[in-house]
């Protein structure tokens, strides 16, 4: 599809007449800062937010899910698989780059269908950032806007005060804007509008500066794995998980089942967790492979820029800056790591 | 099969967590499908024969005189499984507050002419497991009544109950709550261990560390951290007495 172009009060009453059709998540206020949460009106979103406490992988990952009921006597288990469409509206590219990392991680070896059965249900709308955050740094991971991603239903640019430029790249998204009453095919000018828009976010979502191509990470990494970073920020460490419950990136998860009163029936449930926790390496027999802070602290930043790599092509950081902002002792910026990190070896 | 008998005891304490099994609600008459309860004081006119033994103790309450010490080590001989119930009976909590004094000056300020009677004798707050073995513990001031039914119901299963080992800060975030330090506040999550569904902070308030420390606390941290905040350890320290104190 191509272009078009319109006026907030059209998208406002196509959003108030969206929520009425189906399930709507979008960003609003919550406490001073902006989450993801059901939709009720237009009035409510909140497209000029910064960035969200969570990133909107609760969507397809949830913090707590059901997988499936059993019976223990009986061995029998029924999946529970969460089959119902949804618009997720408002997100923006670095955690849309996410979801499509999260994709290819759960497409792997044993296909997750609560991830993915999720996933097929989204119609996704992204919006390029308005005001940036300020711990940002999505530009110097190539994040910062979404021309150049593939798998976006819809992205919505606000190119002048009360005016949105949109276009569908999918099926699906197609679908959706054609329920928009009002808008026109974008002009060249309009188009020019947009492409400023992305030059400024290029240039502006960089509150950190990385001092490297995120494709030189991996090798960096390679070569850092005794570097005294690692022992130094992981003294202050609280191992309170926040930079891992926080990412776009992060998907660990651990099981457990909860018996119901009949001792026999249950629900086998999976709930997020953080390789920063103390426990999250342990074994059976009581084994820790990451006992210690440091181990813990470095393996995440492994896990970002080479480990996930190695598996997929991926540098998994989007640079949205979450981590930086959610860690009390102030020790999670990765930007600040690579960067020390860059001087020691080069 | 028998159904397993438990008992329910308390000491020094507000006897709010029992009243948290009876919030159970409709779920109380699932654990009584399950359990023969052969002694609750506060719920039951029909009391156990002296000595008789049980497979679960639920015992709520700090110990605070010898003869409390002597009553739970009866307890602990007659029991299978001893639970310990709250942040009274696991980490001594808000009756720990007056180990920061002296027992005569603490005795003078609460009885007043009457503190040197010999009924009002009393020693520092000790916690359960200071006194006896404990097996499990469910904390928290009060309880979580959804905690508690889990232990009961994994140990009747026969399997073995586990409680987070991490901080507030990752149901929090799991939440999705804006941290308290943000807005200027102390909060004691970082260091307190979780459960509890990071009650407090999602109501707009810090964490006032009624679930304990977790295992390994990062107290080196605390200085630079309180720092950054522009705090002082003693800041810290102030906020950590109520639940917390020695």
């Amino acid at each position: 599809m191509t272009v078009r172009v319109v006026p907030r009060a059209a998208l406002d009453a196509w959003v108030n007449d969206l929520v009425q059709r189906q399930k709507v998540y979008g960003v609003q206020l919550k406490e001073e800062r902006f989450a993801f949460g059901p939709l009720v009106r237009a009035a409510d979103l909140r497209l000029d937010y910064d960035v969200t406490l969570l990133p909107p992988k609760k969507y397809f990952l949830p913090q707590r899910e059901v997988l499936s009921r059993f019976d223990r006597f009986k061995v029998e288990f029924e999946p529970v698989l969460a089959d119902e469409p949804f618009v997720l509206l408002g997100v923006h590219p670095y955690d849309f780059e996410a979801i499509r990392q999260l994709d290819a991680i759960f497409s792997r070896n044993h296909p997750d269908a609560h991830y993915l059965t999720r996933r097929r249900n989204a119609t996704i709308v992204v919006s390029d950032v308005e005001t940036p955050s300020q711990d940002v740094f999505a530009a110097c991971m190539g994040t910062a806007t979404a021309d150049c991603m593939d798998g976006w239903d819809v992205l919505l640019t606000r190119i002048a005060d009360a005016t949105y430029a949109v276009e569908a790249r999918t099926e699906k998204g197609t679908a959706l804007v054609g329920q928009i009453q009002g808008t026109k095919g974008a002009g060249e000018a309009d188009l020019e509008q947009r492409r400023a828009v992305w030059d400024r976010n290029r240039d502006v979502l960089k509150k950190h500066q990385l001092r490297m191509n995120p494709e030189d990470l991996p090798d960096l990494l390679a070569r850092s794995y005794d570097h005294p970073v690692w022992e130094e920020k992981a003294a202050l460490c609280y191992s309170c998980g926040s930079c891992n419950l926080v990412c776009p990136t992060c998907y660990c998860f651990d099981v457990a089942d909860e018996l119901h009163w009949d001792l026999q029936t249950g629900e086998r449930t999976r709930h997020w967790d953080g390789c920063m926790l103390e426990k999250f390496a342990e074994v059976a027999g009581g084994h820790n492979f990451r006992g210690g802070k440091a181990a813990r602290y470095r393996h995440r930043y492994y896990r970002k820029g080479k480990w996930i790599h190695d598996l997929t092509g991926d540098i998994a950081c989007v640079g949205c800056g979450r981590c930086i902002s959610a860690c009390t002792a102030k020790i999670a910026n990765p930007v600040e790591v690579f960067n020390r990190l860059m001087e020691a070896t080069s | 099969m028998r159904k397993p008998r438990i008992g329910i005891f308390d000491f020094a304490c507000c006897e709010g967590c029992q009243l948290q099994i009876v919030n159970l609600e409709e779920e109380i008459l699932d654990l009584l499908g399950v359990v023969t309860p052969v002694e609750w004081r506060e719920a039951m006119s029909d009391q156990a024969e002296k000595g008789e033994s049980f497979d679960i103790a639920l015992v709520e309450g700090s110990i605070t005189r010898e003869e409390d010490a002597e009553r739970l080590r009866e307890i602990r001989a007659r029991a299978k499984f001893l639970i310990a119930l709250g942040a009274c009976a696991t980490i001594g909590g808000v009756n720990k507050l007056k180990n920061n004094f002296g027992m005569n000056d603490v005795k003078e300020t609460v009885y007043g002419e009457a503190a040197d009677m010999p009924h009002l004798e009393t020693m520092p707050t000790k916690a359960l497991h200071e006194v006896v073995q404990v097996d499990y513990m469910v904390h928290g001031c009060p309880i979580e009544a959804a905690e508690l039914a889990h232990v009961v119901r994994t140990l009747l299963a026969g399997k073995t109950p586990t409680l987070p080992a991490y901080p507030v800060c990752v149901e929090c975030k799991l939440k999705e709550n804006a941290c308290r330090f943000e807005f200027g506040e102390i909060c004691l999550g970082p260091i307190t261990r979780a459960g509890c569904g990071a009650r407090c902070p999602s109501e707009g308030s810090w964490c006032f560390g009624c679930r304990g420390l977790v295992d390994d606390p990062n107290t080196q941290a605390a200085r630079e951290v309180m720092a950054h905040y522009g705090k002082t350890i003693d800041d810290l320290r102030g906020k950590m007495l109520l639940f917390n104190s020695k």
